[in-house]
């Protein structure tokens, strides 16, 4: 078990960076927004803490709150600036925001490195710091999944007209998802950068939005189990397809596609969806008038609404 | 100044004959299609590897990329999009399933081109075909860029004729307007998107074997660059629009070549992006966009 453990600490470190990761493209997808900003503040977040822990050397906390309250306040006023954009308009300026860091830091001159980015930040972050933070994370998002707020969360995402005139703020709430997907992106940055001890522009490409979104929906974009699920298939899928050697990647991209053809709400919700069936039919066998789940109720209802005024506004 | 000029608009060329067809499927029936560049790669790569063992002169080339990017388009639609939008009624819910499984797509045929190139450039030497350089009055201009600026040109020309004049065009417009009242109004809605991803994949095809004419080889990564420029291109210009893409791609080329000749090279990918963000903050459905109605 410690050898094992010990074989793929690099790989059980990438797990929960990259739970992180796809968290912070869920937190706004959530509510309905394609946002994929969280993977620029990884950037962003990944910088910050690479430059203070070389040029000040402060402690590994240090470091990471900082990136992660500057990556909260970038996301905020990111999210100002695009107030008038969604669906896929908002995706892809959200792509070009990420792009934009990745040729910024490239043309930082001493401060980023340069093309080479930055080496020898070492720091005293742990393994355990890393679990630590992502298990206060989970929690954190977990009682935003129940009760009113899930509610309302959810209420946003497939209506927001309704909401609005139901007094929900629907843009305040989409700019804290900004702010969250921010501090969420930077602190899997600054982390990675922290236990790499290196950063440099050619990881925030084009390739880590797709993880980070693959990740997700293949997961399954409602709670922050389905966020964990995926990350963990998408870091350890490569070294299981190692077996299939050449056609790997083939195999990689067979995956997503059925994924995205026959798991529209992710792993998750195809084990949701299977529970249900289940207790719906032993409840039905016990009770003539089985109790009504009030969540699926509520969920159809609200589909039912987003279905309508959509096509209203079209 | 000239020849600058003249560079720029053949590049810009070459992101119109790409984005072309990616536009009309986004803003008619309603398909971002992420493998968009794999296709155009795709085409390329399979032209050249029945080049190694056939001489083949250009026009046999490009009509084989047309064919080649027409089947991967179709099959793309039929095999992935099409089962993505039956089994999801809800749209925006699909519009994300399509955006995943085009990225599958493309990364599974990125995935072979790299195992059958070595991931090596390659380019299409075997060919007939000779570059020339003719002067016409002040500036020199090479065959190849002729071809490339006639078939975008002309291939536009006819897109946008055909949109706006044809029964067919007219009823892909209506799809793109109101895709259910399209359909009460008889118009077969998998039946046109069909022929839309076709077309696009043809158009995408030419794109990759004149591309690969232009520059001499390309690899199998050249796809994804396209993509991004060819976003910025279609938001620039606003989607759907054939007058839109032309002038995004024209601009977008210009900004790029003027970015790489006056400053430096390693801005020029900062263009494409900073061009998206910059329309979309102050004009966000493009310069020929549809004006839509929001209440949030």
């Amino acid at each position: 078990m410690i050898g094992w453990y010990e074989a793929n600490l690099v790989l059980i470190e990438a797990t929960f960076l990259n739970f992180l990761l796809a968290l912070s493209i869920q937190v706004p997808l959530r509510l309905g927004v394609f946002s994929f900003a969280g993977v620029g503040s990884y950037g962003l977040g990944a910088y910050t803490a690479a430059i203070l822990t070389l040029r000040y050397d402060v402690p590994a906390f240090v470091a990471i709150g900082a990136a992660v309250l500057l990556a909260a306040v970038v996301g905020y006023l990111f999210s100002l600036l695009v107030a008038r954009l969604n669906g896929l308009y908002l995706a892809m300026a959200t792509i070009a925001f990420v792009l934009i860091i990745a040729v910024l830091a490239t043309n930082g001159g001493e401060l980023t490195g340069g093309a080479n980015g930055l080496y020898g930040a070492l720091s005293d972050l742990t393994t355990g710091g890393v679990v630590a933070v992502c298990v206060v994370v989970a929690v954190l998002l977990a009682l935003t999944e129940r009760g009113p707020l899930r509610r309302r969360i959810e209420a946003v995402r497939e209506d927001p007209e309704l909401s609005l005139s139901m007094g929900i703020g629907v843009v305040p709430m989409r700019q804290m998802a900004f702010a969250v997907s921010g501090a969420l992106g930077a602190c899997a940055g600054a982390m990675n950068a922290l236990l790499r001890t290196t950063v440099s522009p050619e990881e925030i490409n084009f390739h880590l939005i797709v993880l980070a979104l693959t990740m997700v929906i293949i997961g399954g974009s409602r709670s922050w189990i389905g966020a964990f699920i995926g990350s963990v298939i998408f870091t350890w899928l490569p070294s299981m397809l190692a077996s299939a050697g050449r056609w790997q990647d083939v195999v990689y991209g067979v995956i997503i596609i059925l994924a995205a053809i026959f798991m529209p709400t992710g792993l998750l919700g195809l084990v949701q969806t299977l529970y249900q069936k289940l207790r719906g039919r032993r409840s039905a066998a016990v009770t003539a008038e089985a109790p009504a789940d009030d969540t699926a109720e509520e969920r159809a209802l609200l589909q039912a609404l987003g279905g309508e005024s959509r096509g209203g506004v079209q | 100044m000239l020849e600058i000029l003249i560079n720029a608009v053949t590049l810009g060329s070459l992101y119109l004959l790409f984005a072309l067809g990616m536009s009309v499927a986004w803003g008619t029936i309603g398909i971002l299609n992420f493998a968009h560049g794999s296709t155009f790669m795709f085409s390329a790569m399979v032209a050249y590897f029945v080049v190694q063992t056939v001489t083949l002169p250009m026009w046999a080339m490009v009509l084989l990329g047309a064919a080649v990017g027409t089947v991967l388009s179709v099959l793309t639609q039929a095999l992935v999009f099409n089962l993505i939008l039956r089994r999801n009624p809800d749209l925006l819910k699909a519009e994300m399933q399509i955006v995943v499984g085009g990225i599958g797509t493309a990364s599974v045929l990125l995935a072979i081109a790299q195992h059958y190139t070595k991931s090596v450039p390659f380019g299409f030497s075997a060919s007939t075909f000779k570059v020339a350089t003719y002067q016409l009055g002040p500036v020199h201009i090479s065959n190849v860029q002729l071809v490339i600026l006639v078939a975008a040109l002309g291939l536009a020309g006819l897109a946008a004729w055909w949109l706006k004049s044809a029964r067919a065009g007219l009823a892909l417009r209506a799809i793109g307007v109101n895709p259910e009242v399209a359909s009460l109004m008889g118009v077969d809605r998998s039946r046109m998107a069909l022929g839309t991803m076709a077309a696009a994949g043809a158009l995408a095809g030419i794109a990759g074997v004149l591309l690969t004419y232009y520059l001499g080889s390309i690899a199998a990564e050249t796809g994804d660059s396209f993509l991004i420029s060819a976003f910025a291109a279609i938001i620039l210009g606003g989607i759907g629009s054939v007058a839109g893409v032309v002038t995004g791609s024209m601009i977008l080329a210009l900004a790029e070549t003027l970015v790489v000749t006056q400053l430096s090279g390693t801005w020029a990918s900062a263009v494409a992006f900073g061009l998206i963000f910059v329309v979309l903050l102050f004009l966000p459905r493009g310069i020929f966009g549809r004006k839509e109605v929001r209440r949030t």
